[in-house]
């Protein structure tokens, strides 16, 4: 985002509170990606119980909007932020939150 | 696809291999004479592709697509165990809990694909793979003479 000028008293730099179309498009493509590497480790047939766990995890087509685009956060209003706010979000694995929340 | 495109085909069809032959797609239709000249005899439809074998998939082909620049330092060990240095780096490996395990500990920065025994390469095959074909061929050397 553009920093505001300073003489006008504003944030030096701004963050959007929620994720842009482009941005929630490259987040489900994403979740898509690791959906497939989760998928060919399971079609390769091996067990193991990290696999086990992987396939706990919901696949990107099971995930409420909610989850794909914003995390828990016991801070906030509403209880949630947007997932950008997460350091390495598009390297990390986060999928699920509190229940209820 | 014009008489003269379709007769300069013709022309070339005995040094055309099969995967050009497949490549010019089914519109082409090839008379009995134009396909018995070519070494294989038959044209095989584009649709049939050669991943579509009967072999068992018994490795891992792995990818590194997005680094580990400010990851867990469990992952950047992760990535070395399995033999990954940089970004795109092709490693193969075969199938089995461990690398399967390993698989899972980075599948966020990785893309994975399960290839039969046939396609494994090691690094320098894959580098030959990568290398420009000479457009020539050497079929002999000049005999310098005797100083």
């Amino acid at each position: 985002m553009f920093p505001t000028s300073v003489n006008l008293g504003g944030l030096l730099w701004k963050i959007p509170w929620k994720l842009s179309r482009t941005r929630k498009t490259n987040q489900r493509k994403r979740l898509k990606l690791v959906d497939n590497v989760i998928e060919t480790v399971r079609a390769s047939g091996v067990e193991c119980a990290s696999l086990a766990k992987a396939l706990e995890l919901p696949k990107e087509s099971e995930m409420p909007a909610r989850d794909k685009y914003t995390v828990f956060s016991p801070h906030d209003e509403g209880y949630r932020k947007g997932i950008h706010k997460v350091p390495k979000f598009t390297r990390i694995t986060h999928r699920v939150n509190p229940r209820g929340f | 696809m014009t008489a003269l495109t379709l007769l300069q085909s013709r022309a070339c069809v005995s040094r055309c291999t099969r995967a050009t032959i497949s490549n010019l797609g089914p519109s082409i239709r090839w008379s009995s004479t134009a396909q018995t000249q070519s070494a294989d005899g038959s044209a095989e439809p584009s649709a049939s592709s050669p991943s579509t074998n009967d072999e068992p998939l018994t490795h891992y082909r792995i990818t590194l697509r997005r680094s580990a620049i400010a990851l867990d330092a469990r992952m950047k060990g992760t990535l070395l165990s399995l033999g990954i240095h940089r970004r795109m780096q092709t490693v193969y490996h075969p199938h089995s809990p461990e690398f399967a395990g390993k698989i899972l500990r980075v599948k966020e920065l990785v893309e994975v694909e399960n290839v039969p025994a046939s396609k494994v390469r090691t690094k320098i095959e894959q580098k030959q793979e990568r290398k420009a074909k000479r457009g020539y061929q050497v079929v002999g050397r000049h005999e310098s003479q005797q100083w």
